[in-house]
């Protein structure tokens, strides 16, 4: 018989709060958030059209992360925080 | 010092064969057999650092994930560590979860990057952590077990499993172990750690995001500039070209010499490397590596390869003989993750 200890862990467990979902896209401000690859920002704005010709929203506004591997910057939160009621996030390789 | 190791505990039938293989089925390895890690063995992990066993090393925010010191030594324990080894795995450890590091992106991306890391300062003799000849290569205990033990807990406690949170397209064997040291002794330069604001007589590590090591050779050249002409083009067009990262050179015995003969010193070597492997606008257009049409002035319009000079990392490094050297690109871009130096504590001064 060995005893062994267990070298993983766990991620701590944080709460998170969910913002509402819109019932319609309809009249609102979509943020669109690109990560610097490259044509993320291409494909952002295609699907920022497509929100705006097909589901009525009102406007979009392209926001740039610093780079792809960091989470988007507290600038970028809180200005899509006060100017947007919608953000979609992608990733383009 | 009497720490309460908190971890779970598996009860394993049968003897060393069965618990070498139940570590196996756990998924707790790198693919490779681990030492089973049992209490008495983790516990004297804990000893040689000092440690408590809860004692926060490092917190990885991307992963919310906070790594402790018992995780740490029971990863180092799998790794085949000695005990003295525990406080270099521990500064590496701290250095991944440093900001600049950034872990999410060297731990996750499908660049493939290895920790690499260059151990500088009395602990390396003290360890025999290898500068020498098949310095990458097999051999070494410090060298294999201490970066192995990094990427176990990158594995088990930061969740960086290959196809799942590692998704890298390739990987390299580095990302089994990279660790190197300086060789100070017969270096005629300024040793990493001294560059990087450190004392001689201290311990220290320095963890670099990195591809595998590139060798060039040059066997011709008796000067400084020769041998340096030929490893910036063979560096011109490497690793991240567009994203400028960091790199290290691993300058070899004759090539150092050859280099130190002419008078060069570190900081008039990364200069002349960065001069000399920049790409013209036009050539990166031409090779599919920058985007657009190729303009008027492009061919005279040069991006250098690292942001700076100072991105360039010189370590005397590899075997008294042959006339090779290496450089390793750096993943990614010195703006994703940069180069991290930590004082391995409870290391002694050695004037």
């Amino acid at each position: 018989m060995t005893e062994l200890l267990d070298p993983t862990t766990e991620a701590l467990s944080q709460p998170i709060a969910w913002a509402a979902r819109p019932r319609s896209l309809e009249g609102k401000r979509v943020a669109l958030i690109e990560n610097t690859k490259y044509n993320s920002d291409r494909l952002l704005q295609k699907i920022g059209d497509l929100l705006v010709n097909e589901y009525g929203v009102a406007s979009t506004r392209l926001f740039h992360k610093r780079n792809a591997s960091v989470p988007a910057h507290e600038e970028i939160i809180e200005e899509v925080r006060k100017t947007c009621d919608v953000m979609v996030a992608g990733v383009g390789d | 010092m009497s720490t309460t190791l908190t971890s779970k505990r598996y009860q394993v039938e049968g003897g060393l064969d069965d618990a070498v293989e139940f570590c196996f089925r756990q998924g707790w390895t790198d693919g490779l057999p681990v030492v089973p890690p049992t209490a008495p063995k983790v516990q004297a992990m804990l000893d040689a650092a000092g440690l408590d066993s809860k004692h926060q090393v490092s917190y990885v925010e991307h992963r919310a994930v906070s790594i402790t010191a018992e995780k740490i030594a029971i990863n180092a324990v799998m790794a085949g560590c000695l005990p003295e080894y525990m406080p270099v795995v521990v500064a590496a450890v701290e250095a991944i979860g440093d900001p600049r590091w950034s872990y999410h992106g060297p731990g996750t991306s499908t660049g493939g990057a290895a920790v690499l890391m260059i151990v500088n300062g009395p602990i390396r003799r003290e360890l025999d952590i290898h500068a020498g000849d098949n310095l990458f290569g097999p051999g070494w205990r410090a060298n294999l077990t201490i970066g192995r033990a990094v990427r176990l807990v990158m594995r088990n406690v930061c969740g960086s499993r290959p196809g799942l949170l590692d998704r890298g397209t390739l990987g390299h064997p580095g990302k089994l172990s990279f660790v190197i040291g300086e060789n100070e002794e017969d270096s005629p330069w300024t040793p990493l750690h001294v560059e990087r604001g450190f004392r001689p007589e201290q311990s220290t590590v320095t963890i670099v995001a990195a591809e595998s090591p590139h060798q060039f050779y040059n066997q011709l050249s008796n000067t400084a500039e020769g041998v340096l002409t030929t490893l910036a083009d063979s560096m011109r067009i490497s690793g991240n070209v567009m994203g400028q990262p960091t790199y290290v050179l691993v300058l070899a015995g004759e090539h150092t010499r050859t280099i130190a003969q002419s008078g060069w010193t570190k900081k008039e070597i990364r200069q002349f490397v960065w001069e000399h492997t920049q790409n013209s606008h036009a050539h990166l257009k031409r090779t599919n590596r920058m985007s657009g049409a190729i303009l008027p002035g492009d061919d005279g319009k040069m991006r250098p390869l690292a942001e700076t000079p100072d991105d360039i990392l010189v370590v005397a490094a590899g075997g008294r003989a042959g006339a090779f050297s290496a450089f390793i690109p750096g993943w990614g871009s010195r703006r994703s993750s940069q180069a991290v130096t930590v004082a391995i504590k409870g290391a002694k001064e050695v004037k």
